[in-house]
């Protein structure tokens, strides 16, 4: 009786393995394509930046509007899921408005923001290339905390230059000449137009999002209630290329059009495969009652 | 590189724990449940560790514990702000009736700032901006045509239950398809967040962790 366990163990383990297998090749595939790309923003011809640049010059002209020292918050809330579709458009708008000579701000409204904005803190800090952004904390409350941040935002212990800035301009939301809006999925651009936006219409906000956000956010950029929208990868990317050309600091990597396009691919294909099950076991279920498909 | 841990030793744990962990959680792949519920619950200690720190260091301390110690007759409403925190703590011991008043203004302050900010942020803003009012007849006008007519078909889709003729019938369905092509053009949004993060994921092993991509 006991000796026959090995052997189904053992067919256990391969038909997992054989479950595993389409993907373990794509992991694979990923692996390769990653070093084929290696770092590249094209890989034989193709390319991940988005060609049509409107909404990159919309956000640059944003930026450039800024008038000589103005006071930039920069909200973090991104989801740590999500963060690495738009980390390096994040970085290089913050590198950004440190060259256009913005004071910067960083506050956050959910926990997983926090730890990002802690970590990118740490991180320009680190580089020493530009000052970090004063740090404003984490507002609880989520969009409570948002319409309390319109009266005051800089916590009782902030000291620095920017944070008597803000003060000296009232201490709220409305001391700042611009937002650039992190997003994420409890927290995004349409939190700050619903809350802040139609509170402070004159505010410019700026939206840089996941691409499962964009079609939340696009009739937000439509309308004019945001003055700028990075809400898909290619967007992001071309952002990230359009303002590092000619720039000799990197805003890390961004994700190779090679592994993307594998990546899409093995979707479409397992669509494809549950389409086409789906269909088949339509058919037999119309064979065995004797109706036409 | 992704800039998170440095070049220290800290950054170079940090880099290891992380590769680490990610394989950890990969291995389910391959049938190894154990791990990865090691590593599940390891994610789920984090988090509340985290929230427990960031709920005490950024909101209890600063904005509750430290006003009332050092002003505490100019932050006499927060006394009063103690009483639904502590029933809402000790929810499980206290009667529904005791705890339905500090329920009810909880989720009545969160629907308020919701519904509130989608009529004024969102709804009216964005009617405002559909109208075609002022513009001469254009593209846009036979856009906003198409989208209402779409919105009808969505919302016709809505109507279960109701009495419904067959061209009624006819354009739920059609609705209902419609919903069903919006929820899956979502999804392909979704998929390329998701994508994104896989490769991201693995540039970290390659170039953080096994630096061949450097």
């Amino acid at each position: 009786m006991t000796t026959s366990q090995p052997p189904v163990t053992t067919e256990e383990r391969l038909a997992g393995l054989r479950r595993a297998a389409p993907v373990l090749l794509l992991l694979l595939a990923l692996v390769v394509a990653s070093l084929l790309s290696a770092g590249t923003a094209s890989t034989a011809g193709l390319r991940l930046a988005s060609p049509d640049r409107s909404r990159v010059d919309q956000v640059r002209q944003a930026i450039g509007n800024l008038p000589d020292n103005a006071l930039v918050l920069i909200a973090c809330d991104a989801d740590l899921g999500t963060y690495p579709e738009i980390r390096a458009a994040t970085r290089v708008a913050i590198d950004d408005l440190a060259a256009h000579g913005a004071r910067l701000a960083i506050v956050s409204f959910t926990p997983e923001g926090r730890a990002i904005a802690a970590a990118e803190r740490d991180r320009i800090s680190r580089g020493g290339r530009i000052e970090p952004p004063a740090d404003l904390g984490y507002v609880a409350g989520a969009e409570a905390g948002l319409v309390r941040s319109i009266a005051s935002i800089v916590p009782a212990g902030a000291e620095g230059a920017v944070a008597e800035a803000i003060r000296e301009r009232g201490g709220g939301i409305g001391a700042f000449d611009m937002v650039v809006i992190v997003s994420g999925s409890d927290i995004s651009a349409r939190s700050w137009v619903e809350q802040v936006g139609s509170r402070l219409p004159d505010l410019p906000l700026i939206g840089i999002a996941p691409t499962f956000l964009d079609p939340e956010l696009e009739p937000y950029l439509r309308s004019g209630q945001l003055a700028g929208l990075l809400g898909t990868l290619r967007d992001g990317i071309a952002y990230t290329e359009a303002v590092s050309a000619g720039s000799a600091t990197s805003p890390g990597p961004t994700p190779g059009p090679l592994p993307m396009l594998i990546g899409m691919l093995a979707a479409i294909g397992a669509l494809a495969e549950a389409a086409f099950r789906r269909l088949v076991r339509r058919r037999g279920r119309h064979l065995r009652s004797g109706r036409a498909p | 590189m992704n800039g998170f841990a440095g070049t220290d030793l800290a950054g170079t744990i940090a880099t290891w724990v992380a590769a680490i962990a990610t394989i950890a959680v990969w291995s389910y792949l391959v049938g190894a449940r154990r791990i990865f519920v090691l590593m599940q619950h390891l994610l789920a200690g984090l988090a509340t560790g985290y929230l427990v720190l960031l709920a005490i260091r950024d909101v209890m301390m600063p904005r509750l514990v430290l006003p009332l110690i050092q002003q505490p007759r100019d932050n006499g409403l927060l006394l009063l702000v103690l009483v639904p925190v502590g029933m809402l703590i000790a929810a499980t011991w206290l009667p529904r009736r005791a705890m339905a008043p500090v329920s009810a203004i909880l989720v009545g302050g969160i629907a308020a700032f919701a519904l509130g900010g989608a009529v004024v942020g969102t709804i009216l803003p964005q009617i405002a901006a559909a109208l075609p009012a002022g513009r001469a007849p254009s593209g846009d006008l036979a856009g906003e045509v198409i989208s209402l007519a779409i919105t009808s078909l969505v919302l016709l889709a809505f109507l279960h239950g109701a009495p419904r003729g067959t061209v009624t019938t006819r354009a739920a369905n059609v609705g209902r398809w419609l919903l069903v092509g919006g929820i899956g053009g979502w999804i392909g949004f979704l998929v390329v967040s998701r994508l994104s993060l896989l490769v991201d994921r693995i540039g970290f092993l390659l170039g953080d962790w096994l630096t061949v991509l450097r």
